[in-house]
Formats: structure tokens, C-alpha cells, sequence
């Protein structure tokens, strides 16, 4: 578990993220690049560490990969939206297979928008999140790989 | 009176005694005669046992042979009722001999392609060679390649037609496992080149201009090669989607047009590169929607914008125009390419096919682009089609339904795409 801490910890305007990814060198990299965008980040590798780290304190957003080991992503989504049906916490799902139907179940469950990793420049993620947080326009997707 | 009854009573005796030894000479005769008789008769009854046994044994052999067959074979008379089902027939109907022999095949054992069924003379007729479902007694179901000959019978034989049942459940369960297989290489391939491309975009970001030139050249190219390699497995993806017929669509109202400006931003260096001029012309009227899935559709316009691309030598055209009418749009990409062999036109949206061609061995590619655009068009409710001549040029051209005004059947969805704010669905 990681709490990247910037001198921003004491910023109220400083927007706080919960990154829950189970693959090592991707959530580092994302971790990195929304730390560098000025973002607080914490970030955890399972689904029951993400749901105690919501249990602990509150964040701005949470990107939520569906598959990890042990409570998937959505199974955390479930819980914590039935424990705080009201939070204003905007979930992004991270994917990378890009299954409708996952996608779907995780948007009834709440979450604002998804996104592919495989597609996605990590710079492109931090951008995302920017838009979500700042109620911006969203950045066109990057159009599918040749 | 008495002399005379006497010599009369002897008279009869003598004769009557006389008729009895010609009697017994003749029964005699008969008797040696039949014992004659007897005595010829015996080898051709002989013959005849001998001649019985062979055909049992001959009989015997055959119902052996058809019994070890492991393929089903049903033969039928010329009213298409049931005169032999051997053991492997018998294992994939569930009936039993007794239970269809002499019976009408078609109420007994159904047989369906697809989803229509198929009747015993249109496969009788001719021959017939096609993977079919069989569903037998009390409604088994197998999948079996079904072949068929007609029987030169005659009347006596009264032999009309010959069906032999392939079971393909094994080799279903085969592809399966390999359509399994790729499926999982394919995504654990895909997580490490995730990282890989990631932080190759982040260094050549962060630090690319302060690397020497050809220090950057040589991460500009692991970078290429790495995302050539996610298209690759992408597309490997995709082709097991289909095959697994995951391939799933969410059709909604598309803003075409926004569609076809993106895929000619993306490939405009690529075509710039080549000195190639790329145009779209669209009608002067707006594009109506048309009924799609958005990234899908950007998937198929892309692929063939960069195959018209990739296929046209330096200094040529690559042209995207659109044709409406109330019920579709007609979208048809035109190059001064290097054309298609006419042979080469029917596998062209084929798995796998390669056009082989002086011109082309210099371009790369699988072989999956055009097989995953057509299952995607098809898929979309659309057709997809390609005119070509070598040294001129192809055009490729497929179309869309446009969205009916009438039909809010999708407003009652959920998934609508304009409450998401962010992301595609790339595979």
C-alpha cells in the first residue's frame, strides 16, 4: 500500500483518489502520473483493501479496475454504494477487456464512466480523471489500433 | 356249389396274393427308387447348407463391418423409411433397430442446419455433405457432420438412400480448447505490453527531447514494434470474439460524420507520409444517424482507411464519399492502389487470406482486418462488399441502416452512451 504525499496534503482544493489495481507496474505508472498532475493519490492492489481504504476516509474518485484477485471490482462498487448510497464519489472503471456487459453492470452500480487500458496512454488516464473531477469536456477517445 | 366257391375262393386268393407281391415288388422298386433319388439329392443338399452358412457369415461380416464403423450409417428405401441404422446410428439417435426400422426417417430423426430444418429430399437428393444438428429419440441432440449418397438400388433391393453421421462433439470440445487457449494467451500477452507501452509513452514524454537522435530512434521503434503488437493480439482477440460468437454490438443512433473526420485525422500522417492525398466528401445535406456501435464503427472505417493507405504507392488517392438513401448509408472508399486479382476477390474477407502479390509483399499484415470488418458490418446489419482492378485501384464499400425516427425503442435503454462521460470500448 502506497500514500504518495505531497506538500498539496494540506490544499482543501487538492482532489484525493483511490487507485485500486492489482497489476504492479500499471498502478505505479498511473500512480505516478496522477501524483505528478497534482492529484493525492492512494493506491491498493485488491478489492477488500480498496473497500477498508473507502471505509477510512473519503475520496474525490475512485479508478476501479473490475478484475482483481479475490472481491472484484465490482463486488467492492456493490458494497460500497450500499453502505453510502449518497457518496458523490465518481468511480471510473478501468478495463481491459472492454465487456459491455461488465461495463454496464458497474454503470447501474454507479459508475460515471469506464475506460480501456490497453487504449489509454497513461497520460490520457490522468486526463480523464481531470475531466471527471473538473466537470470538463471529455477528451475524444483515441481511436481503435490498427 | 361248394367245388366252385372253393376254386373261386382260391382263384381270389391266388390273385389277390398275386396283386399283393406285385404290390410289394413295386413298393420295392418305388422304395430303391427313392433311395436313389435319395442318394442324388444329398450332395446338392449339401451344397445348399454349405451355400446357407456363407451367406449367415457373409451377413454376419457386413453387420460386423457396419457395427465397428464408428461413423452413424442409416440407409433408407425409396420412401425414405428406415431399413438399417447401425450401433454408431444407434448411439447418437437413441433409438434402437426395432424401434425405426421400416418407420418414416423424417418422424423419427430431425435433422437441422443452422436453425432451419432439413428434409430427407433435399438431403437425399444428390450428395450432400454439410455439418448438421441430428435430435433423435426423445430429443438428443448432436452435432454431426451429415454425408449423403443415393443408392444405385433396384426394385428388389428397394435402397434409396445412404446417410452417414460424422460426430463432431469431440471436435468441438477440440476448438473449443483452442479457442480457449488463445483467449487466455491472448490476455495475458496483453497485460505486460500494457506496461510496456505505458511507460514508453511516459519516458519518450518526459525525456525524449533530451535524448540524442538516435538514442530516440531506437525507442521510437521498440515503441512502434509494441504497439504493432497490441494490434496484433487486439485483432487475435477479436477473431476469437467472433468465433466464440462473443462479438457483441450495442447498437445506438451514431453521428457518422463525427465518426469519418476522426478516422481521417488518425491516418492523416500516415497517408501524409506517403505523399498521398486522403479526402472525404460527404453529401451537402447532413449525414442522417445511422443505427451502429460506435466503436465498432470507427474500428471497420479505420481498417479500411489504413488498408487503402498501406495498398496505394506514394502520390496517390485514397477518397471516402457516402451515398443516402431513406433506409441506409453507403460509405465506399476508393484508392489508386494497386488493385486486387480478380481470383483473389472471393477469400478476400476470408480468415487469415492474404492477397499474394508482387506489389503487396512489401506490406504487412495478418490477414484479419477485413474477416473482423465484415463480421462487424454483418453485425450492424449491414453488407460489405469490394470492386477492384489491378493497377487502378479498389473500392471498398459497406452500409449502415439510418436510425428510423419512429423507433424510440432505444430511448427505454439504459446503456446510452451519452451518460458516459468518458472512454471507448476498444478491443
Amino acid at each position: 500500500m502506497t500514500y504518495l504525499i505531497y506538500n498539496k496534503l494540506m490544499d482543501p482544493t487538492t482532489k484525493k483518489i483511490l487507485l485500486v489495481e492489482d497489476e504492479d507496474f500499471i498502478r505505479e505508472l498511473y500512480a505516478r502520473q496522477l501524483t505528478k498532475a497534482g492529484f493525492l493519490v492512494k493506491s491498493v492492489a485488491d478489492g477488500q483493501a480498496g473497500l477498508d481504504a473507502l471505509k477510512n476516509e473519503q475520496f474525490n474518485l475512485l479508478l476501479l479496475d473490475i478484475m482483481l484477485p479475490g472481491m472484484n471490482g465490482l463486488q467492492l462498487l456493490r458494497e460500497f454504494k450500499t453502505q453510502n448510497p449518497n457518496s458523490p464519489m465518481i468511480t471510473i472503471l478501468l478495463t481491459n477487456l472492454g465487456q459491455e456487459a461488465v461495463i454496464k453492470e458497474g454503470f447501474e452500480l454507479g459508475a460515471q464512466a469506464y475506460l480501456i487500458k490497453a487504449s489509454y496512454t497513461p497520460d490520457q488516464v490522468v486526463q480523464e480523471v481531470k475531466n471527471a473531477l473538473m466537470g470538463g469536456q471529455p477528451v475524444p477517445p483515441p481511436s481503435p489500433t490498427q | 356249389m361248394s367245388t366252385a366257391l372253393l376254386i373261386l375262393v382260391t382263384i381270389a386268393s391266388v390273385i389277390s396274393v398275386m396283386a399283393a407281391i406285385i404290390w410289394i415288388l413295386k413298393l420295392r422298386r418305388q422304395l430303391s427308387e427313392n433311395t436313389r433319388n435319395a442318394a442324388q439329392l444329398a450332395p446338392t443338399l449339401r451344397q445348399l447348407e454349405t451355400e446357407r452358412d456363407i451367406a449367415i457369415a457373409a451377413r454376419d461380416k457386413t453387420n460386423e463391418i457396419l457395427a465397428s464403423v464408428i461413423d452413424g450409417i442409416v440407409a433408407l428405401d425409396f420412401n425414405k423409411n428406415v431399413i438399417l441404422l447401425n450401433k454408431a446410428a444407434q448411439e447418437l439417435t437413441g433409438y434402437s433397430e426395432t424401434e425405426i426400422q421400416g418407420r418414416p426417417i423424417d418422424r423419427m430423426i430431425r435433422l437441422f442446419s443452422e436453425q432451419e430444418e432439413i428434409l430427407p429430399k433435399t438431403y437425399c437428393q444428390g450428395s450432400f455433405n454439410k455439418p448438421v444438428k441430428v435430435v433423435g429419440k426423445e430429443g438428443k441432440q448432436t452435432k454431426v457432420n451429415l454425408m449423403t449418397t443415393q443408392a444405385e438400388g433396384s426394385v428388389q433391393t428397394n435402397l434409396g438412400c445412404i446417410l452417414i453421421l460424422h460426430d463432431l462433439s469431440k471436435e468441438e470440445e477440440l476448438e473449443q480448447m483452442k479457442l480457449d487457449f488463445v483467449s487466455m494467451a491472448s490476455h495475458e500477452l496483453k497485460t505486460p505490453l500494457t506496461s510496456i507501452i505505458g511507460y514508453l509513452s511516459v519516458f519518450l514524454d518526459e525525456a525524449g527531447n533530451k535524448l540524442p537522435k538516435e538514442n530516440l530512434d531506437l525507442l521510437d521503434k521498440a515503441f512502434v514494434s509494441a504497439k504493432q503488437l497490441q494490434t496484433l493480439i487486439q485483432n487475435l482477440l477479436n477473431v476469437n470474439k467472433i468465433e466464440r460468437e462473443q462479438m457483441s454490438v450495442s447498437l445506438e443512433p451514431v453521428d457518422y460524420t463525427a465518426i469519418l473526420y476522426k478516422a481521417i485525422e488518425d491516418l492523416k500522417s500516415q497517408a501524409n507520409q506517403k505523399n498521398i492525398v486522403l479526402t472525404l466528401t460527404l453529401p451537402s445535406q447532413p449525414l442522417p444517424k445511422v443505427l451502429a456501435d460506435s466503436v465498432r464503427l470507427s474500428e471497420v472505417v479505420t481498417n479500411l482507411l489504413a488498408n487503402a493507405i498501406n495498398y496505394t504507392n506514394p502520390d496517390g488517392k485514397v477518397e471516402i464519399t457516402t451515398l443516402v438513401s431513406p433506409t441506409e448509408v453507403t460509405t465506399s472508399i476508393t484508392d489508386t492502389g494497386v488493385g486486387i486479382p480478380k481470383e483473389a476477390i472471393p477469400h478476400l474477407f476470408n480468415k487469415f487470406f492474404r492477397v499474394s502479390n508482387q506489389l503487396q509483399k512489401a506490406s504487412k499484415g495478418t490477414g484479419l482486418g477485413l474477416y473482423i470488418a465484415k463480421s462487424i458490418i454483418e453485425k450492424l446489419h449491414g453488407k460489405i462488399w469490394v470492386e477492384s482492378e489491378v493497377g487502378k485501384g479498389s473500392r471498398f464499400s459497406f452500409t449502415l441502416p439510418v436510425v428510423n425516427q419512429t423507433n424510440n425503442i432505444l430511448d427505454s435503454d439504459k446503456f446510452i452512451r451519452s451518460s458516459i462521460q468518458t472512454g471507448a470500448l476498444n478491443y
